[in-house]
């Protein structure tokens, strides 16, 4: 035997003591910890170990803000549950519900944390549709701006403390009336809780205020069916919509339901084909407005006469009422088209006027729409507030007269017109008491505040529709010292129980037993017994002709203002969630501010800028820095806003959003931007109106930045219209001729062996074989409403970074989905056309061969795949791709750079304080952990969801099956945008599977199916099915504006 | 190598009553005294610039390329734009010692050292621009096809950009063996003279022992040869290579197969401008205008006129295919965007036309092409007009490209992105400054060369000659 020594080290060699120490040890080597003598709270955090903080930092968050929870409801993960798996997602059945909004929702929770909101599939009414608002809510769990204690006077105090002191001050009341205020409450339980809590205290009353309320049409269905009730509304049963100003596919009453439903009357079978008609009648293109078939324009104040004129068009009289031949025309021919379709007809209005909605339901009774389109077997229960009760209570308060004021949800100290009044009233109540979980503007003028739980930390239910009934459960753990509102009513009505033990003792019994009960949680929702069948109800007509006669003579001034809200703001309930605040408003692509909405006509004549030429508009697109102009209503204090022109808005109407303007109490993010503008409603005929009839509007020589994400709009140019980016035409055309899309296609390849042989001829190279998976994805441009559900979705999926104001205005946003939204035709009342546009997967990708390390290339699955690690930030793939997907990080937006502290640039690229807050340790709960956040100086872009994609196989493969891509309806995968889209207008699957949606889909609909860009051979595996306008006329409508 | 009579009719390429040790007073001169006042104040200013682009650099590479107002569309700008007119100055000096070596343009003597010298420096402040341009230039290396553990993965040979890691790195590598094989000699020279320790000590070791024997000079011509052989092919290959960034892209405005050759003319064209620039105050500065004479100046400009022209009517051709192809992208980058005035970048288009094409016209005026102050005035103009050719290029094509969607706000530069430019420009005055008082800028003994032949003088004393019968003339002078 040698007795040659091997050694590994000089340690080893010589034996030193040191050596001798580590062969004792356990790791030989030093651990990669946080070492040296720095505490371990001194350190910082490197990038390598946030995985390993923000655990500790989610589980820290959990216990502090449980510490009153005992300690035993904590997860030990030593003892494993048995349905927790780190690293695999939850998902508990829950309700978004907000104000009077509900929609049934999945919470996706990883590792004990929600973190992304998918819609609930099995809920009849949204049927798996989100919006973006529902999309976002998730982000509100972790906002910062969270009031994280109970307080009284604004000093944190504790719960004990707080009910005795409440309960004092109520004991010591006297007997003055209590009242509590909230917005629209859809949960039965919660009303049985108000109910007793308000039989605690004799007098006491509650009165539902809603920021946008439906009062007119309350008040009309009380009068004319003898219900203070609003119907469902069944747009799919509609082969005829007519609105008279409703945005029912962004903002009117249950826009994710209606979006549903009408999104079923806009597909198209290519082999019988049929769509519904839809006319809007409008002052201010809003998102409904710009799906229209046909749309309109009228001053707010004609609203009135208009749909006088449409009831006297529908009973045979004419719209002889109506001056403009336009309109008149317009009129008549909806009401002769709604007379052809009775009983398959719907006229919605969003006046909130009860006379208008009086005629409107008369219009409806004359076209047979009760039991067919307007079902009033099911209640909708979404607005319930009647604006005179909140007059009287406001009234009230100013007197004297109300001993306590509880507020839940209601938020008039910055929505009502007359704030200034209801704050004053508040000082004389004597014990002001607020639920809201944040500091808002009349949380602040209360002197307790107990926060509420976010939904995603709630128990409760809600009943969304008569019949109909969606759960809330908790997904996390309350993060802060909130309880919840009804815990709170049922401890100071002297209850024992909790809200939860009240919530299962009301449904159990009516449920029939616990199993009941859980299956009912898990599943979310409980359908009604039998499928509901559609009914009508008597039709009480009295009232009707007066009413007309009341509305047909409203005269306006020469400038009309209209006040409408954001899909993605609402009434400023979304002011605060940066990413909502940074979604692009999907008619202005703007993003943070609100501003004024301008005719191209009305910008001629005040801000000399003329649209029509080319140099002119050119300078209006280019800069960011828009004109202000001042807005006043009579008596009211002005307000000075940037203007922005949209054409589609009336010669002499202005529009501007409401739910701006708001503190810094609310988030970072809202402060200083926009302006409130709430005050300059008013109310008419006892409910509030949204419209003026008469405002001065005047130059206010100065700019104002706007971040537009979209500063072009049209695809026309002088060279040219720009036919291959995306293809319409109109219904008539393609009754006609089917092919019409497919033949133009034909002709454009026809130099490269046409449609058949494009793929092979169009090239130089051998074209490559694409066996087992290949990913594709299809998009109805028919279907999609451009609400931006999709855009939100994306952001919480796949952790977009949101950059700030200062940022989007140099044109540095993130999104990886946008919309793009194209006008065309008349620049007066354009057509609109709505493209989402994302990273297209094409097989000859121009981005891939450009780059320099291969960090962009193709996979065997058609995906095309960003290596972030191998990015070197050359940007020459951006450039290089025809559709603009791609994104760099032009600053280190997440926190997750290499370089520590590099986001405190003060000069040049200051980045807002909103970026800092999505950084924070709470914000940042809310990242998807399978997704890695991209450090500064790469490129991002739409990786079609892999990580799902990679979930949706592994779970296949280890069921050994096919992957599901679709059939019989059932997906293994299905990315978020697809998941959220309320339209169904995105299909996503292989390709390769004869079986899968998307190979049906594009089977279904060769005619209508192009690619963007297709002629340029980069073969995108994103197809589009043409927008399909349904007007009679033919060609007209192809884009050519 | 030349011939041995040179006709009176040619001007001569040395004025003045100049001989050998005559020639090295006057170039050596600079590097032996103290230097003057306005080198300092250059020099300074120089450093000055120099260090604000290094903190703009600094600042680019700890905050992210956001310090610079790209955006999502326009993706390159200022830095690409400083790029390639970087890269196209450097054209002129391996041009003027390559190819008119080839050529045996004798008057390249004069100017060809301080112009290769140029070229060195452009090629360094190029080279600044894509790679401080990266999102993450610590990672720069990924680019190199260097052995690694990322198993097959490898650089990806199809991208033009790493086409241009090697275009660059070949035309910097061949243009410095180039320009410091001819400095031998001259270094040798300096050493010989030098009357410190130091400066013996110094200037022999970069002299690599130069002795001037036979046999030194033998393998130094020979190399000349080699590499003027090689650099030849490599000035036409850079910028062809450079054009295909663009060329080979899908971008309207880019994707034209006209690029390498208009690139290269381009190129040249700005080069000489350059070296006119610098050579009409150095001259002047160190009192060389004996060996940079208005001959050696009015044969630059006859180059600018003919690349000007070149370039002209790659413009003008552009504008015909771009109609010819009917194709309404192009049409609408080349059309709209670029040759329409009231366009957001309408000015750029009709600068760049101005400065390139309409301007340089004035040098078929002999008058004017031996005007000094009009030459350098007209080489400010025609490098103002080929960085607005780059800027068009680049961001006229991207700002509004396929999808109207995309078209973004108006791009403008921040400071740093400008500093970063400015911060070239520093770089590249230092080491021209430090250039000028260390290094001879006239090849000593390339005009040597020439001195019998084509010096005033010797000229002269042969003149007479002319007059001689032709028969007499052959029988004396012909081979």
């Amino acid at each position: 035997m040698s007795q040659k020594k091997h050694w590994q080290s000089f340690g080893e060699l010589n034996n030193s003591d040191e050596f001798q120490q580590s062969v004792q040890d356990e790791f030989r080597e030093e651990l990669p910890f946080a070492s040296g003598d720095k505490g371990f709270l001194e350190t910082a955090t490197p990038r390598r170990d946030f995985l390993k903080y923000l655990g500790f930092s989610t589980a820290a968050a959990a216990i502090a803000a449980s510490c009153e929870i005992p300690v035993k409801k904590a997860i030990p993960f030593a003892n494993k549950p048995e349905d927790i798996v780190p690293g695999v997602s939850n998902y508990y059945a829950t309700t978004y519900v907000q104000d009077g909004d509900a929609v049934s929702v999945l919470a996706k929770v990883r590792d004990g944390r929600p973190i992304k909101i998918e819609g609930n599939d099995l809920s009849p009414i949204t049927q798996g549709g989100t919006s973006a608002r529902v999309q976002a809510s998730v982000l509100d769990l972790y906002d910062l701006n969270r009031l994280r204690y109970p307080t009284i006077n604004r000093s944190e105090v504790s719960f004990e403390a707080f009910d005795k002191n409440l309960v004092q001050d109520l004991t010591g009341l006297g007997g003055a009336p209590v009242v509590l205020l909230t917005s629209t409450i859809t949960s039965p339980s919660a009303k049985e809780v108000i109910n007793q809590f308000l039989a605690k205290y004799p007098g006491s009353r509650h009165v539902v205020y809603d920021a946008i309320s439906h009062t007119g049409m309350l008040l009309a269905n009380e009068a004319t069916y003898g219900k203070r009730a609003i119907p469902s509304y069944r747009f799919d049963n509609a082969k005829v919509i007519v609105s008279l100003g409703a945005d029912f596919l962004g903002t009117w009453l249950s826009p994710v339901e209606f979006a549903k439903q009408y999104s079923k009357g806009r597909k198209i079978n290519e082999k019988s084909p049929e769509m519904s008609k839809h006319f809007h009648f409008e002052s201010v293109l809003s998102l409904t407005g710009a799906n229209a078939d046909e749309r309109f324009l009228h001053r707010p104040s004609e609203q009135g006469a208009i749909v006088t004129a449409l009831w006297n068009a529908i009973n045979g009289q004419g719209a002889g009422n109506i001056t403009d031949k336009v309109l008149k025309a317009g009129i008549e021919k909806a009401a002769q088209t709604l007379n052809q379709n009775k009983g398959s007809a719907l006229v919605v209005c969003g006046s909130n006027d009860t006379n208008t909605q009086i005629v409107v339901n008369a219009i409806n009774e004359a076209l047979q729409s009760g039991g067919k389109t307007i079902d009033w077997s099911a209640t909708a229960n979404y607005r319930q507030g009647i604006d005179g009760d909140f007059v009287k209570l406001a009234d009230d308060m100013n007197a004297g007269s109300v001993g306590a004021l509880f507020i839940y949800g209601a938020n008039p100290a910055y929505t009502w017109f007359d704030s200034k009044k209801f704050a004053d009233g508040c000082k004389k109540v004597k014990v002001t008491v607020s639920f809201n979980s944040k500091a808002d503007e009349t949380t602040q003028l209360c002197k307790y505040v107990i926060p509420d739980h976010h939904y995603l930390e709630s128990w409760g239910d809600s009943e969304p529709k008569a019949g109909h009934f969606s759960f809330i459960q908790p997904a996390i753990y309350p993060l802060f010292k909130t309880r919840q509102w009804q815990d709170s009513l049922l401890k100071w009505s002297g209850a024992t129980t909790d809200y939860l033990a009240f919530l299962k003792n009301y449904w159990i019994p009516k449920l029939g037993g616990e199993p009941a009960w859980d299956k009912a949680l898990q599943d979310g929702i409980i359908k009604p017994s039998t499928e509901p069948i559609p009914g009508g109800s008597t039709f009480n007509s009295t009232g009707v002709g007066a009413a007309a006669a009341a509305i047909a003579g409203t005269k306006g001034g020469n400038t009309e203002l209209v006040l409408y809200q954001k899909v993605s703001i609402g009434a400023g309930q979304g002011n605060g969630n940066p990413w909502l605040m940074e979604m692009p408003d999907p008619i202005t692509k703007a993003t943070w501010d609100n501003y004024v909405i301008i005719s191209p006509a009305m910008a001629k004549t005040l801000l000399n800028i003329d649209l029509g030429s080319s140099s002119q508009a050119d300078a209006y697109e280019v800069h960011p820095d828009k004109k202000m102009v001042t807005v006043t209503v009579n008596g009211k204090a002005p307000v000075t806003l940037p203007a922005l022109i949209i054409p589609g808005t009336h010669p002499n109407v202005i529009g501007i959003a409401v739910g701006y303007g708001r503190t810094e109490k609310i988030g970072k993010a809202s402060a200083g931007v926009g302006q409130n503008v709430f005050h300059l409603s008013s109310l008419a005929n006892n409910a509030v109106s949204f419209a003026v009839n008469d405002v001065g509007i005047a130059d206010a020589k100065n700019t104002y930045k706007i971040a537009l994400t979209q500063t072009h709009n049209v695809i026309t140019t002088p060279q040219g219209t720009r036919t291959e980016v995306f293809k319409e035409l109109t219904f008539a055309d393609f009754k006609k001729n089917p092919g019409e899309i497919r033949e133009d296609r034909e002709k454009e390849l026809k130099p490269w062996g046409g449609l058949e042989k494009f793929e092979s001829q169009g090239t130089l190279y051998q074209p490559f074989d694409k066996p087992g998976i290949h990913w594709g994805m299809s998009i109805d441009l028919n279907s999609c409403i451009g609400c931006n559900a999709c855009v939100i979705a994306c952001h919480a999926e796949n952790n977009v970074p949101v950059v700030g104001k200062s940022e989007v205005l140099r044109y540095h946003d993130m999104h990886w989905l946008r919309i793009d939204r194209y006008y065309s035709g008349d620049i007066d009342n354009p057509n609109v056309t709505f493209q989402p546009m994302l990273c297209q997967h094409c097989d000859n990708a121009p981005c891939e061969n450009v780059c320099p390390v291969a960090a962009t290339n193709h996979s065997s699955e058609g995906l095309n795949q960003m290596a972030y690690n191998r990015c070197i930030g050359t940007r020459y793939c951006a450039n290089n791709c025809p559709f603009k997907v791609r994104r760099f990080n032009w600053a280190d937006y997440t926190g997750a750079d290499s370089f520590p502290n590099n986001q405190d640039q003060q000069w040049v690229g200051k980045l807002d304080d909103v970026v800092h807050q999505m950084n924070d340790d709470l914000s940042r709960m809310v990242l998807n952990p399978d997704v890695t956040v991209r450090s500064r100086g790469v490129i991002e872009k739409c990786s079609f969801c892999v990580q799902r994609l990679q979930e949706g196989k592994l779970k296949a493969k280890k069921e050994s099956r096919p992957l599901k891509s679709g059939e019989n309806n059932e997906w293994d995968i299905k990315t978020a945008c697809q998941q959220a889209c309320p339209a169904d207008a995105i299909v996503f699957g292989n390709a390769n599977d004869s079986k899968s949606a998307i190979t049906e889909m594009r089977y279904q609909n060769l005619n209508r199916t192009f690619y963007a860009l297709e002629q340029l051979h980069v073969l995108p595996n994103v197809n589009y099915l043409a927008k399909v306008r349904n007007a009679d006329e033919t060609g007209e409508n192809k884009a050519e504006g | 190598m030349h011939l041995k009579y040179e006709s009176q009719l040619r001007e001569p390429l040395v004025n003045g009553d100049k001989n050998y040790h005559q020639v090295t007073e006057d170039i050596c001169r600079p590097i032996e005294v103290r230097p003057t006042k306005l080198w300092y104040i250059g020099f300074f200013i120089s450093v000055a610039l120099l260090l604000f682009g290094v903190y703009s650099v600094y600042r680019e590479v700890t905050y992210g390329i956001g310090q610079w107002n790209l955006n999502r569309t326009v993706g390159w700008g200022w830095d690409i734009t400083n790029f390639v007119w970087w890269i196209g100055i450097g054209h002129a000096g391996t041009l003027i010692s390559a190819i008119l070596l080839l050529f045996r343009q004798g008057w390249r003597t004069g100017v060809n050292r301080a112009a290769e010298a140029m070229t060195i420096f452009a090629v360094i402040c190029a080279g600044q621009f894509p790679l401080w341009h990266m999102g993450r230039v610590w990672m720069a290396f990924f680019v190199f096809p260097y052995p690694n553990t990322r198993g097959p993965l490898w650089i990806n040979f199809n991208s033009p950009l790493l086409w241009d890691v090697f275009a660059i790195s070949t035309y910097f590598t061949v243009s410095l063996l180039f320009w410091y094989t001819g400095l031998l000699p001259d270094f040798g020279t300096i050493r010989d003279r030098a009357k410190t320790k130091l400066r013996k000590k110094l200037y022999g070791i970069v002299s690599f022992g130069w002795s001037g024997s036979t046999k030194h000079w033998q393998r130094h011509e020979s190399l000349a040869l080699v590499l003027a052989g090689l650099s030849t092919p490599l000035v036409l290959s850079v910028h062809t290579i450079v054009s295909f960034d663009f060329a080979t892209s899908v971008v309207p405005g880019w994707h034209t197969t006209i690029f390498p050759p208009y690139f290269v003319a381009g190129a040249i064209f700005s080069g000489f401008a350059m070296v006119q620039s610098l050579m009409v105050i150095l001259r002047k500065v160190f009192n060389l205008q004996d060996y940079i004479t208005l001959g050696h100046i009015e044969a630059m400009n006859k180059v600018i006129v003919l690349t000007g022209s070149i370039v002209g009517c790659a413009y003008l051709t552009e504008l015909f295919m771009g109609w010819y192809s009917q194709n309404k992208y192009e049409q609408y980058a080349f059309f709209y965007t670029r040759a329409n005035l009231f366009s957001p970048y309408g000015w750029s288009y009709w600068g760049m036309m101005t400065c390139n094409v309409i301007s340089p016209q004035i040098f078929w005026f002999r008058k004017l092409r031996r005007n000094l102050y009009v030459t350098f005035f007209m080489s400010v103009v025609v490098n103002i007009g080929m960085w607005f050719e780059r800027f068009v290029i680049i961001v006229t094509s991207l700002f509004r490209d396929y999808l109207p969607s995309s078209w973004p706000v108006y791009y403008s530069p921040t400071i740093f992105e400008m500093g970063f430019y400015l911060g070239s420009f520093g770089l590249f005055f230092t080491c021209f400054f430090l250039f000028a008082k260390y290094f001879p800028v006239i090849a000593i003994a390339e005009i040597k060369h020439v001195l019998k032949t084509s010096g005033e003088n010797y000229k002269e004393k042969v003149g007479d000659i002319e007059k001689e019968p032709v028969e007499e003339f052959a029988h004396q002078y012909a081979h």
